[in-house]
């Protein structure tokens, strides 16, 4: 007796669990995994496009991963998916455009490897100089630089995005013999370098640098973008494009596995499209995280690659030596 | 800061606030008492549930895994001989020799007091003196790193055991692992034989859970298992701690505390330095240094002291100039930018009663975690009696899962495996493997600051005694170098004398 009811409890559950897995709903989870620091503002975005993804789809959930590890996460992303699984990746100029040309041995990918879905956001970044230099613009750093007999810059990486940038500005003035990267482990690091004394300008992200602009350690000389500032603490700030100097944003491409049905691609694009123009978002973006909301084509994003690899083809012997 | 105070303490003594403290200091102990499941990963792991809360309850969560983090790796470290986290390792010196005494209770309820002490004197440092600490510390640049980490490599003469050579070669051996992967200051790759991930360097959590926890399931393994059981029944383990040993515990605690709170608020430091620098004081200045490594209760309490001050420290950097002191405060600091607030002085005036909530919360949390671990340390200690024949294939399980879940991939567990049958083949060779340790921990930061220093003064080494905190740091190397000197021949002397002795006899 006692064994058939233990027999029937069981076939009980079993059918009530058979059952609830065909409740019918067709919820997919898609895990968009970040290969750089979890604490890192790629990733914090990410969260919050997960934490808005339920708000405006009720079949489609983005689950944010962070693991550190750049190109050797994607390698393993790449080698472990295929195309319509529910996976994301991000990735940036830094391995389509740097690595690619500096350390190729380190991908095991191309661009073709995947669909794109979306930029995430863009993040421009900005040249500070060290207050006592009091270099308030483009006109005199390029005095500063014309007299001095070495320019030193701050950048987090020894050939990050931070390094480039700040060696085709210098090396557009003519004066790449002069320059002197200093790299450092992180870009707030990079960012406080400047206010110590250490080096005399740091290339940084606007956030990474706003503290100790706001306690006077630095002034902000020019941004890494086309035309000056609009938004946030930096506004007015002039573009280095205004000048005629090379530039290009830090961007963040969603990606899915090439291959992936187009239709998915478009409702995952739609979706990131829509979370991007919350209100809420955007101003999250602006005001807290000094970034833009910056959608592309997938066009826009070839031309950015091509320009970064341009860039990064000129001027690799000021970076690389 | 009297204005922001009151409103902070309404925002803060809510029992919503109380309950995420209370779950994120109970998570935050039982994960960092695991082997392999580092403090960084379980607020990386829980991060997402802050998301939908607003800052004060979430970062009492975080700051509840946070600081019970840095107590519970002691838990691991006094029980199997394995630090749950890098930064307990240097309490197993210690702690575990004094639970093989019979006294486990009060091993851990040593590590507890001293880890709540550290905590909560980080936690009132924060409150009272954050922002003119913060102002010293912006001052400290890369010579000034590089002096610490030198002062950091003089511990090597303490933990180097029998022989100062073979602690020298085993530190050597910890500097050249810590140069794999990418070089720091040009990207090129070190001794990474083509294989990718190895430019990502090696993963410290990896390496130590292949260092000191799988080389014991190693040993274990050559035992039998009769002479693995231990006889429990002859233990009288109340974890009574005696007046004396509260007396001994005094000025280590305090120092390390202080030690604690200078560490944290570097950044690019963090509580595995300060707990080494801390133990390596305080066996210099014990009048009973002969303990040491041999169950000292000064050793355990400087260390766990130390290692919990970082805490409150590490925040200072965070939230008065917005730079992450370590690793897992960066992510912290994720937390709060998801709510609108980018940390700063400004943020003082902008949300002062926000961030003072914040600063008193972390005296509740080390209140919290106090309480908790009173509760706890009695559960813990029962698993010294759990049979080794199920124990060890537990910790075994424990060790690759950690070992997998730092990067998600299982090229970590070859490098634990790989690290395990290297400790177990210099364990054979009376090498000891806490310099190698030391050198994995500030291989990579002395080397960076060194060559950053040379790269800013144009290969001038005057840099080193550029300023006054270089002088300082360099009177401390020479004054700890005397110490080890100084203690070295005394030792000698001793032995000489007793072998006279043995040879008049």
């Amino acid at each position: 007796m006692r064994k058939r009811l233990l027999s029937l409890g069981l076939a009980l559950t079993m059918s009530i669990g058979a059952l609830a897995g065909c409740s019918g709903s067709k919820k997919t989870s898609w895990k968009v995994t970040c290969p750089w620091a979890p604490s890192g503002v790629a990733a914090v975005v990410s969260q919050k496009a997960a934490e808005m993804s339920t708000k405006y789809s009720e079949d489609t959930t983005l689950v944010a991963e962070a693991i550190k590890g750049d190109a050797a996460t994607v390698n393993t992303w790449v080698a472990d998916t295929k195309a319509n699984d529910p996976e994301l990746v991000f990735v940036g100029e830094g391995l389509l455009s740097i690595t690619s040309v500096l350390d190729p041995a380190k991908m095991q990918f191309t661009y073709e490897d995947f669909a794109y879905v979306e930029n995430l956001y863009s993040s421009i970044f900005v040249l500070s100089a060290d207050a006592k230099l009091n270099i308030n613009n483009i006109s005199e750093l390029e005095s500063y630089v014309a007299q001095a007999d070495e320019i030193s810059v701050a950048v987090n990486g020894a050939t990050g995005s931070e390094a480039f940038l700040a060696a085709s500005l210098f090396g557009a003035m003519g004066a790449g013999d002069k320059v002197k990267l200093t790299p450092y482990q992180s870009a707030a690091e990079a960012a406080q370098a400047v206010a110590k004394g250490e080096t005399s300008f740091a290339v940084s992200h606007q956030s990474q640098i706003l503290e100790t602009y706001q306690q006077k350690g630095v002034t902000i000389v020019c941004a890494f973008d086309e035309k000056a500032l609009e938004h946030g603490p930096f506004a007015g700030v002039e573009g280095v494009g205004e000048s005629g100097y090379p530039y290009f944003r830090n961007r963040c491409f969603i990606m899915a596995r090439a291959g992936t049905d187009e239709e998915k691609v478009s409702q995952l694009k739609s979706l990131y499209d829509e979370i991007l123009a919350d209100e809420e978002v955007v101003t999250w973006l602006q005001d807290t995280m000094l970034l833009e909301v910056d959608t592309m084509s997938k066009e826009d994003v070839e031309a950015h690659i091509n320009n970064v690899l341009e860039i990064v083809n000129e001027y690799k012997d000021i970076v690389a030596g | 800061m009297l204005q922001y105070i009151i409103p902070a303490t309404g925002l803060l003594f809510t029992l919503e606030n109380i309950l995420w403290i209370n779950i994120g200091v109970f998570v935050g102990s039982v994960f960092a008492a695991i082997p392999g499941l580092s403090v960084i990963l379980c607020v990386i792991l829980f991060l997402p549930v802050t998301y939908t809360m607003t800052a004060i309850p979430g970062m009492m969560f975080l700051l509840g895994i946070y600081c019970a983090g840095g107590y519970g790796g002691s838990v691991s470290a006094i029980l199997i001989n394995t630090p749950g986290t890098p930064h307990a390792a240097a309490t197993m010196l210690d702690g575990h020799p004094l639970s093989e005494k019979g006294r486990t209770k009060a091993a851990l309820k040593i590590a507890l007091y001293a880890s709540t002490f550290g905590g909560i004197f980080s936690a009132l440092t924060l409150l009272f003196l954050g922002p003119q600490v913060a102002r010293v510390a912006a001052q400290l640049g890369t010579p000034e790193y590089f002096m610490v980490c030198v002062f950091g490599l003089t511990i090597i003469a303490g933990v180097s055991g029998k022989s100062m050579i073979r602690g020298l070669i085993s530190a050597c051996l910890g500097l050249l692992i810590a140069c794999v992967g990418s070089d720091p200051m040009t990207s090129y790759d070190r001794f990474t034989f083509g294989i990718s991930r190895l430019y990502l360097g090696l993963d410290l959590a990896v390496c130590l859970i292949g260092l000191f926890a799988l080389v014991e399931i190693l040993a274990k393994a050559e035992k039998r298992l009769d002479d693995l059981h231990m006889d429990t029944t002859k233990i009288k383990d109340d974890g009574k701690i005696t007046k004396s040993e509260y007396k001994r515990m005094l000025r280590p605690v305090l120092l390390s505390s202080l030690i604690g709170v200078m560490v944290g608020i570097i950044p690019g430091t963090g509580a595995s330095e300060a707990s080494w620098f801390s133990y390596s004081q305080a066996k210099n200045m014990s009048k009973h240094p002969e303990e040491f490594g041999h169950g000292s209760v000064e050793g355990i309490a400087a260390a766990e002291s130390a290692n919990n001050a970082v805490t409150g420290a590490t925040l200072i950097p965070l939230l008065t100039l917005g730079i992450p002191g370590d690793g897992t405060v960066a992510i912290m600091l994720s937390a709060l930018m998801i709510n609108g607030l980018n940390p700063g002085l400004s943020l003082f005036t902008t949300d002062g009663d926000i961030m003072y909530a914040i600063m008193l919360g972390l005296i509740l949390v080390n209140l919290f975690m106090f309480i908790q671990g009173k509760f706890l340390t009695t559960i813990f200690a029962k698993v010294v009696s759990i049979p080794q024949e199920i124990l060890t294939p537990i910790i075994v399980i424990f060790c690759f899962a950690g070992a997998y879940s730092i990067n998600n991939n299982y090229f970590d567990v070859g490098v634990a495996l790989v690290f395990g049958i290297l400790a177990w083949v210099l364990r054979k060779l009376d090498m000891p493997p806490v310099p190698i340790l030391l050198g994995l921990v500030l291989g990579n930061m002395t080397e960076t600051n060194f060559r950053r220093a040379l790269l800013i003064s144009n290969g001038d080494p005057s840099i080193f005694f550029s300023s006054i905190y270089c002088i300082i740091f360099l009177v401390l190397i020479i004054v700890a170098v005397a110490t080890i000197v100084k203690g070295k021949l005394s030792e000698q002397k001793k032995a000489q004398t007793v072998a006279v002795a043995q040879e008049e006899e």
